[in-house]
């Protein structure tokens, strides 16, 4: 078969419009971080006792989306399913941009962002999982970038190869970026779980997100797209938010059920601000509702609803790595088991974190950044199909036209 | 409606793997290279090496430590030039004082705690410093390099004891001119005074406790088994916190 891609015009007023919407947003991120720069990060409203805030929040969500937009690629790559090659192309591309994104919320978030070009590498200690991260960062933005090419040139042979990897690799990257979290010395972090339900998060995520790009794309440049096949990628997703909701109970279950840890589940679950955003944003919003709008007859076989859920999906993993970095920080450690620490010079007990403006402008200047690639990738690069259909073989799929 | 990706396209596949293959070799080769040549440079020998055979610990006897005394507070913030900007959140303290409250059956407990650094024999600080900045040297004592610190601020999670903090702000003030100040964006801890100790003094807050006449503050080589460190530590009850989780402090309470 010859599938056409091709890139869009960009001569709509539209288009220019978003392009300027993420320039601007670009440039008030750059202020932003120009001013932690100058100033010293206190300015975005971190402190001793909050040492990590929204663009690590940002970063690990990024990197999530990546792994997740990498799988997508992976149905036509790995598993030769043929009617996702159309997908294929802009999966790669959105997958490398957001590892760009994470890795810039991230050095954006350095105390001394001069020295990451340098430093870690240099010095690399193989014990931390913050230089083993950086290594399987690059190495998945490498990897992505032979992908594309392979992709670009049909190189079959290569093509499936590096796919393979790449499907490996995001796995890797997730995992990784999970034991950041999950071997760390926090009540609220430890969990040999984290990597791996960072990995069922991060797909999650990353099929949303790319059904809502996909479908969104498909319609506003007026491209035939066949809804079995976002269908399909619902139910994926619906799959995928099981297997999350399973390691958040598990999770869950296990420090309610530790005496040494139930104190800190019933800070986690019911202790403020974020045991709202894990019942309401992640719990409810985020899984419930999609799952069972995924899965209803109904809704679960009707694009606008996948769509629906899908930005659902979209805000409930954002609320889910919130409820990963935050409470983890403002909970304390323990220093004495049985005792109290009544006075100190430092705010020893549980803290509070709010989003600041400064924080909330630099996360945004990551989004322009990236939004501007896609905008400019979208235009030269020739990344979208001139159609998305779905093959002979399965078009058994017991879907009645009227449902559609 | 093609796009300009033609050019592109013509990109040779051998051209392509050259310049990413060069380009990897390069950057690996250069890295290794530049360790290799760095490290061979700092390195000391055994022998002329006066760190090597000395384990420094600290006793803090808190009996003898008064609630409202802060003579070593005082003088640590003196000696280091640790940031003080008036706003717990932002304020550096190498050494903290907590008042701490427990019962033990129906008697109330009440004391006056000195924490710190615990300089960890396993400090999980060290492990997670993606650039080595922060690093125990061969007497045990924890250091950060902050030439090196990139501002990453995983210690501060990997921290168990609260006992890292992070320059977040400049601070005008610099008592002790012989000394340098950090700038922002780098993490910090007390240092045992380290230069002190190099030339035979100790540190500022055991001086400083002695002269206040409390004398609850006592370091010295846990190794040498003539030194009072080692003599306590062995033969007397005490305590290190959260000894649990297998970090090794290396600063004993007694009295706690």
């Amino acid at each position: 078969m010859d599938l056409k891609f091709d890139s869009i015009e960009g001569d709509s007023i539209q288009y220019r419009l978003m392009m300027i919407a993420f320039a601007v947003f670009a440039v008030a991120g750059f202020i932003a971080t120009w001013s932690v720069i100058e100033k010293g990060l206190w300015v975005t409203g971190m402190n001793n006792r909050v040492p990590w805030g929204l663009q690590i929040v940002m970063a690990i969500y990024y990197i999530g989306l990546s792994a997740g937009s990498l799988v997508i690629s992976g149905l036509y790559g790995v598993f030769g399913k043929q009617e996702y090659k159309p997908f294929a192309r802009i999966a790669v591309y959105v997958a490398m941009l957001f590892l760009i994104a994470g890795l810039l919320s991230i050095l954006t978030d350095q105390g001394r962002m001069d020295r990451v070009f340098v430093e870690p590498f240099v010095y690399f200690n193989l014990q931390s999982m913050f230089s083993i991260n950086p290594i399987l960062y690059i190495g998945h933005i490498l990897i992505c970038v032979i992908y594309l090419w392979a992709l670009f040139y049909e190189r079959k042979k290569l093509t499936t190869v590096i796919a393979t990897v790449a499907f490996g690799w995001a796995f890797c990257v997730h995992s990784g970026t999970g034991a950041i979290f999950g071997f760390g010395a926090r009540m609220l972090y430890e969990s040999p779980l984290l990597p791996a339900s960072f990995v069922a998060a991060a797909m999650a995520s990353g099929t949303a997100l790319m059904i809502l790009m996909i479908v969104g794309l498909f319609r506003v440049t007026k491209r035939p797209l066949d809804d079995e096949l976002i269908i399909w990628l619902g139910r994926f997703l619906a799959i995928c938010l099981l297997v999350v909701v399973y390691f958040l109970f598990v999770e869950n279950a296990y420090r309610a059920y530790v005496v040494e840890l139930r104190d800190a589940a019933v800070y986690y679950l019911f202790g403020g601000l974020h045991s709202l955003l894990f019942w309401v944003g992640l719990i409810l919003i985020g899984c419930f509702i999609p799952i069972f709008l995924l899965f209803y007859r109904k809704t679960g076989k009707t694009v606008r609803w996948i769509v629906f859920a899908s930005a659902l999906v979209v805000f409930g993993v954002m609320c889910e790595r919130y409820v990963i970095v935050l409470p983890g920080l403002t909970h304390p450690p323990d220093l004495f088991p049985g005792m109290e620490i009544t006075e100190s010079v430092i705010q020893e007990g549980i803290v509070s974190y709010s989003l600041s403006f400064l924080e909330i402008l630099q996360a945004l200047g990551v989004f322009g950044v990236i939004g501007f690639l896609f905008g400019w990738g979208l235009k030269y690069l020739k990344l979208l199909p001139s159609e998305a259909r779905v093959l002979n073989q399965t078009e058994n799929i017991d879907v009645s036209p009227e449902e559609k | 409606m093609p796009g300009k990706t033609g050019e592109i396209n013509r990109m040779d596949r051998r051209d392509f793997i050259k310049t990413a293959g060069g380009l990897i070799l390069t950057i690996g080769s250069g890295t290794y290279a530049f360790r290799i040549l760095s490290a061979t440079g700092a390195s000391v020998s055994g022998a002329d090496n006066p760190l090597i055979g000395k384990k420094w610990g600290m006793v803090i006897n808190l009996d003898r430590c008064r609630s409202d005394c802060t003579a070593c507070l005082d003088a640590c913030r003196a000696e280091n030039n640790v940031a003080y900007h008036g706003d717990d959140r932002w304020d550096l303290h190498w050494i903290r004082k907590v008042k701490l409250e427990g019962e033990i059956g129906h008697t109330k407990v009440e004391k006056s705690v000195p924490l710190l650094c615990n300089h960890c024999d396993n400090p999980p600080c060290a492990q997670v410093c993606p650039v080595q900045a922060t690093y125990k040297r061969d007497d045990g004592i924890v250091i950060v390099d902050h030439h090196r610190c990139i501002g990453c601020r995983y210690c501060m999670i990997a921290c168990p004891y609260n006992a890292r903090q992070f320059n977040f702000k400049d601070d005008e003030a610099w008592p002790n001119k012989d000394h340098p100040k950090r700038s922002h964006g780098v993490a910090e801890a007390c240092n045992l005074c380290a230069h002190r100790l190099d030339v035979g003094k100790m540190p500022a807050c055991v001086e400083a406790c002695r002269n206040s006449g409390a004398g609850a503050i006592m370091v010295g080589d846990l190794n040498d088994p003539e030194s009072e460190v080692a003599r306590i530590t062995s033969t007397m009850a005490v305590k290190r916190i959260r000894a649990d989780l297998g970090t090794e402090p290396k600063v004993y309470y007694l009295g706690l």
